[in-house]
C-alpha cells in the first residue's frame, strides 16, 4: 500500500473545527454532518476540515493528544519499553503530517510536535526492524503485531513479505537436498 | 477452519446486506478494497456492494445537478463522491490487474465451479477474462507459434502462467474472534501449533492459513 493510500484512510478520522460560516446539516452518503454555525465547534472528517481550512472557512482544533506534554510522555514511554506502546490514534503519523501541513497556524508549538512525533516514529521503526530481523532469523510462521499502525505496517510490509516469499522459495528448493548446507542465505 | 464455516458466514452476510445503511455499505466497499489489495489471489466478486455503491453515487449526482451552483454544500458532496469513486475504481482496477495476471487459473476455477456456488467473477469480469485469454492465444499464435514446427505449436497457458502464491505472508486485523487456528511449521525442526485470534489484534501470517477467514469477513487484511 502506498503512503498516500494510508493517508487517504486517515482522512476519514474526525477532527473538531470552528467554522466561520453557517450551513445546515449536510446529508452525506457516509452520514450526516453539521449543522455549521460560526464560532460553534463541530466534528468533521479530516478531508473536509483541510479543504475548509484551505478556503479559510474554519479554524482547526488539534486532537487532544497533539500536545507537547502528552507527546513527550508517549515518546519517553516508547523509548522505555521494549514492546510497542499503544498510540493515541491509529493514524498518528498521517494526522500529524496532514494537520501540521495545512493548519500549523492553529496548532500551538507545531515544530516541537513535529519533532516529538518523528522521534516516536523513529523509535518504533527501529523496534520494528529489530523484530522483523528476529522474525526472519527464527523462521517464525506467525507474529502478533498489536499496537502497530497501518502506516508502520505498510512501511515495512511489502519489503518484508516479499523477502519472506523469496526465502520460502529458496528453502522449499533446498529441502530435498538437506545435506547441502553451503547455500547459506 | 472448514470451508463450510466460511460458507455459512457468507450466507449470513448476504442476508445482512439487504439492510445495510449507506455508511455500512461504504465500509464494506473499503473492506473489500483492502482485502483485494493485499490478498495474493482473486477474491470473490461483490456484485451487490458495487451495484449499491454505483446506485448511491448516481442518485447523489442526480441530486447535485438540481442543486444551486457554487453552493458550499455541493462542493462538500462532490468531494465525498470523488473519494468513494476513487475507492471503487481502485478496487475494480485491482481486480482487473489480478485477472490479467492469473487469467488461465481464474477461468479454470470458474469452469470447475459447482452449480450454486457463487462466482468469483462478475459477468463483466468473466467476459473480460475470456477475451483476454482469446487475445493472448491469438497473439502468441500470430507472432510465433505458427512459424514453429507442427509439434511445437501448442502452448499450455495453465502451466506457463504463474499461479497466485497462496503461501505468501499477509498482515491482518481480526474483526471477529477466532479460536484454534493451526499454524504450520516453517522448518522441519519446528512443530505446528494453534493460536487464537483475539478481536482487534493484528497478525502476520501465511495467507493460506487464514484465507477462509478473509472470505467470511472475520479478518481484514491490512
Amino acid at each position: 500500500m502506498e503512503p498516500a493510500e494510508a493517508e487517504f484512510l486517515a482522512e476519514k478520522e474526525l477532527v473538531t473545527i470552528v467554522p466561520s460560516f453557517s450551513m445546515d446539516r449536510v446529508h452525506l452518503i457516509g452520514g450526516d454532518l453539521g449543522p455549521f454555525n460560526p464560532g460553534l465547534p463541530v466534528e468533521v472528517p479530516v478531508w473536509l476540515a483541510i479543504s475548509l481550512k484551505q478556503r479559510q472557512k474554519c479554524r482547526l482544533i488539534p486532537p487532544e493528544w497533539m500536545d507537547v506534554g502528552k507527546l513527550e510522555e508517549i515518546r519517553d514511554q516508547e523509548r522505555k519499553e521494549d514492546t510497542f506502546t499503544p498510540m493515541p490514534s491509529p493514524y498518528y503519523m498521517e494526522l500529524t503530517k496532514l494537520l501540521l501541513n495545512y493548519a500549523s497556524d492553529n496548532i500551538p508549538k507545531a515544530d516541537e510536535i513535529r519533532t516529538l512525533v518523528k522521534d516516536t516514529w523513529d523509535t518504533r521503526m527501529a523496534k520494528l526492524r529489530l523484530s522483523a530481523d528476529s522474525f526472519v532469523r527464527q523462521q517464525e510462521a506467525h507474529a502478533k503485531l498489536d499496537n502497530l499502525t497501518l502506516m508502520e505496517i505498510n512501511t515495512i510490509g511489502t519489503f518484508l513479505t516479499q523477502a519472506l516469499d523469496h526465502m520460502y522459495k529458496l528453502r522449499a528448493n533446498l529441502q530435498p537436498a538437506a545435506s547441502n548446507d553451503s547455500q547459506d542465505f | 477452519m472448514a470451508a463450510a464455516g466460511g460458507e455459512e458466514a457468507d450466507s449470513d452476510e448476504g442476508s445482512e446486506e439487504l439492510v445495510l445503511t449507506p455508511l455500512q455499505l461504504i465500509c464494506s466497499l473499503e473492506q473489500a478494497w483492502l482485502n483485494e489489495k493485499f490478498a495474493p489471489e482473486l477474491l470473490e466478486s461483490k456484485p451487490e456492494i458495487i451495484e449499491c455503491v454505483v446506485e448511491q453515487l448516481d442518485h447523489m449526482e442526480a441530486n447535485l445537478k438540481r442543486a444551486k451552483k457554487g453552493d458550499l454544500k455541493v462542493s462538500v458532496h462532490r468531494m465525498e463522491i470523488e473519494r468513494i469513486r476513487y475507492v471503487l475504481s481502485s478496487y475494480l482496477r485491482c481486480r482487473l490487474v489480478k485477472i490479467e495476471k492469473f487469467f488461465p487459473h481464474v477461468l479454470e476455477k470458474e469452469k470447475s465451479r459447482a452449480k450454486g456456488e457463487p462466482s468469483i467473477l462478475s459477468p463483466e469480469e468473466f467476459a473480460f477474462a475470456k477475451e483476454y485469454m482469446a487475445n493472448t492465444e491469438t497473439y502468441l499464435k500470430n507472432v510465433a507459434l505458427k512459424h514453429m514446427p507442427p509439434n511445437l505449436q501448442k502452448v499450455a497457458l495453465l502451466k506457463s502462467v504463474p499461479k497466485p502464491n497462496l503461501d505468501s505472508f499477509v498482515f491482518l486485523r481480526v474483526l471477529k474472534r477466532q479460536e484454534n487456528i493451526l499454524v504450520e511449521p516453517e522448518t522441519d525442526e519446528q512443530r505446528e501449533y494453534t493460536i487464537d485470534l483475539e478481536e482487534g489484534s493484528q497478525h502476520l501470517i501465511r495467507y493460506k492459513t487464514i484465507a477462509p477467514l478473509v472470505a467470511s469477513g472475520a479478518v481484514q487484511l491490512i
